[in-house]
């Protein structure tokens, strides 16, 4: 009974070791593998960072107006707001006590200009 | 039955049995830890990539300001063949002085630097030499994609990172406080439009100077602010002509007529004026030893709606002496223009004004003359009266609600001055202010700039103050053009209302789109209507 127990016990022992030994060398593992990924994780944040920086530059009004106007040749149009976003119906919201099902709506082909805008011509 | 056990037997058997519970219990530890335990998981701290600062965003969340990673190059020059070919490859790939990096690479010194700050796109070049030896030491640089645009209000960092002017150095604490991302209150689509009609303006009519800013008068956000000339951020040096000064803040001006909406909201509040009466206006009005004199002709006789229309300084000197030196100097001290004003931006002005308010300074003060603000002060005091009276503090931070303190005019008053500057739009100076649609109010300033000897005819500081729409105005927009000159187009005449009213209609124009100020369609129809007519 008792070399059955010690046995037992024995073996025991040895299979916690390997199993011990198992779940640290695959710790170890996969610390490496964090640590590489977090390293890729860093270097994909530093170029994402530099890479909106650089769409920023691209992106300014400045460019995109020099741009137009030297490859496109356009200028500054005048533009109105007629209606402020805030004054348009809310989806499900009653038009004239009625469903809105649906709209359509018919734009001249070339709209005569109705605003008479300040350009910078004489003062 | 099996024999008894013996003592020792016994005591082998109850070893083992504790041995074994023993490792049972730590088996048991060993699976809750690792399996269910969280607790005790060293927590892992999120690293900073390389930022010492914050980034810098618009309203909008467009960038201004970003650390961007720039290593500081070295080379360990005994590891290097031909220094001679290296240093000339070196300085080519990094823009550095050869002479310097011959000097450094034949030093006695085992690491030398070559270049500071080198960004990614010069590193691709660096790293294309395949030189052995070098070596890269974790560094950032500021980086600020809009430029020259936002400048002189974002500022610039030094080499150690620092702030040394504009938000860069008045939000040092929060900008290195480990925050994210600082929104301020700029609207970089504004901010363009307002530096490029400025800098036109400026270039047209010839100006030593100019600036301009937009403002919501009612949560006191600065949504843009120029001031020309300017310089390159990204540079770290300056150009012939570049200028790191910003004449918004400070700078105090003598503005001049626009001035006069102060008199006048004074003289309303106080009921000391109607604006029906007339006001004998002549060839001079004498103070004393001093005569005042009107910068154009006028007739003989104004109502006091048009002394404001047409500018009159005369009329406005009477309707200032109304009020009294003691009054006019509380109202002024209220609306904060007798001390410097306090933002987010770490450069300020402080005003001058006499220290002997008597009644020639109080006439002359009506009119803009005898007290010289920054023009961010004045702008701010003009939103306080426009906004329904309230007080109002300018700020560069994001903060998109009613941020209006208590009354310094009544909405009363508030409402007769924003239809007193519309009727100026509409029919006096300011004409070549208005977009149609958007109503625009607002008031010219003219002013000679005082010099050694008095002041000066031909040197003017032409300024115009617009708000829109008038009757809930929302934006004020205040420009200012130090010592412009008239052209061909405006006659030769350099007045305010030749040269700044222009460039505030130009703005509006563009910038209320974007803005969502909703056109009004009745003198849109209206004004359409006059001007084909």
């Amino acid at each position: 009974m008792i070399r059955v127990v010690s046995t037992f016990c024995i073996g025991l022992m040895g299979f916690t070791c390997i199993a011990n030994y198992h779940v640290s060398e695959q710790t170890r593992i996969a610390r490496q593998e964090l640590t590489r990924t977090e390293k890729e994780i860093k270097a994909e944040t530093r170029d994402i960072s530099v890479l909106e920086l650089q769409w920023q530059k691209v992106a300014n009004p400045e460019v995109i107006q020099k741009l137009a106007e030297a490859q496109l040749g356009m200028q500054n149009a005048p533009s109105v707001q007629l209606a402020s976003v805030h004054d348009l119906p809310r989806r499900g919201d009653m038009l004239n006590n009625e469903d809105v099902h649906s709209a359509n709506a018919e734009v001249e082909a070339t709209p005569t200009p109705v605003v008479k805008a300040a350009m910078r011509s004489g003062m | 039955m099996a024999a008894e056990l013996t003592v020792y037997q016994r005591r082998i058997l109850f070893g083992a049995a504790f041995a074994f519970v023993a490792f049972l219990g730590v088996g048991a530890r060993l699976v809750d830890v690792t399996a269910f335990n969280e607790k005790l998981a060293v927590p892992r701290k999120a690293e900073t990539v390389f930022a010492a600062r914050a980034d810098l965003v618009d309203r909008n969340g467009d960038l201004i300001a970003r650390d961007q990673p720039a290593d500081d190059l070295y080379a360990r020059p005994r590891l290097l063949k031909d220094k001679r070919a290296a240093a000339a490859a070196l300085a080519a790939a990094t823009g550095a002085d050869l002479t310097r990096v011959q000097a450094v690479l034949n030093d006695k010194y085992s690491s030398a630097l070559i270049a500071r700050r080198v960004v990614p796109e010069v590193r691709v070049k660096v790293d294309a030499l395949k030189l052995p030896g070098l070596e890269y030491l974790p560094n950032s640089k500021r980086d600020y994609p809009f430029g020259r645009t936002t400048a002189q209000v974002v500022g610039v960092t030094d080499l150690d990172g620092k702030g040394v002017s504009g938000l860069e150095l008045g939000l040092e604490k929060q900008v290195r406080s480990g925050q994210g991302p600082i929104a301020t209150s700029i609207d970089t689509r504004v901010q363009f439009i307002l530096a490029h009609e400025t800098a036109l303006s400026m270039a047209e009519f010839h100006a030593h100077a100019a600036g301009g800013l937009v403002m919501d008068v009612k949560t006191g956000e600065i949504l843009a602010l120029v001031s020309l000339p300017d310089f390159d951020p990204n540079a770290r040096n300056f150009q012939e002509g570049d200028s790191g000064r910003n004449i918004m803040v400070q700078d105090v001006y003598e503005l001049g007529s626009v001035f006069k909406i102060l008199a006048f909201s004074l003289a309303i509040q106080d009921h000391k004026i109607r604006l029906d009466e007339s006001l004998p206006i002549g060839n001079g009005f004498k103070i004393g030893k001093y005569t005042i004199h009107e910068a154009e002709h006028m007739p003989a006789y104004l109502s006091a709606r048009d002394v404001l229309a047409q500018s009159s300084n005369i009329g406005t000197a009477q309707i200032a002496l109304r009020s009294g030196a003691a009054r006019q100097r509380e109202f002024l001290t209220n609306l904060g223009l007798l001390r410097p004003l306090k933002s987010e931006l770490p450069e300020r002005a402080r005003p001058l004004y006499p220290s002997n308010w008597g009644i020639v300074e109080t006439a002359t003060i009506g009119f803009g003359h005898g007290i010289s603000v920054s023009p961010l002060s004045f702008a701010t005091a003009v939103a306080s009266i426009v906004n329904g009276g309230r007080r109002i503090a300018p700020t560069l931070l994001k903060n998109p609600v009613d941020s209006r303190g208590e009354q310094v005019v009544s909405p009363e008053t508030s409402a007769t001055m924003r239809d007193l500057l519309r009727y100026i739009v509409t029919d006096g100076t300011g004409r070549k202010a208005d977009v149609p649609g958007y109503d625009v109010g607002g008031k010219t300033g003219s002013a000679e700039k005082p010099g050694r000897h008095g002041y000066q005819a031909h040197k003017l500081v032409t300024s115009f103050c617009a708000t829109f729409p008038i009757a809930d105005p929302r934006y004020l927009v205040f420009v200012v053009l130090d010592e412009p000159h008239g052209t061909k187009a405006t006659g030769g005449f350099a007045l305010a209302g030749y040269t700044a009213a222009p460039l505030v209609g130009h703005v509006i124009a563009r910038i209320a789109p974007l803005l969502g100020v909703p056109i009004n369609p009745i003198t849109l129809a209206k004004e359409n209507h006059n001007g084909s007519g």
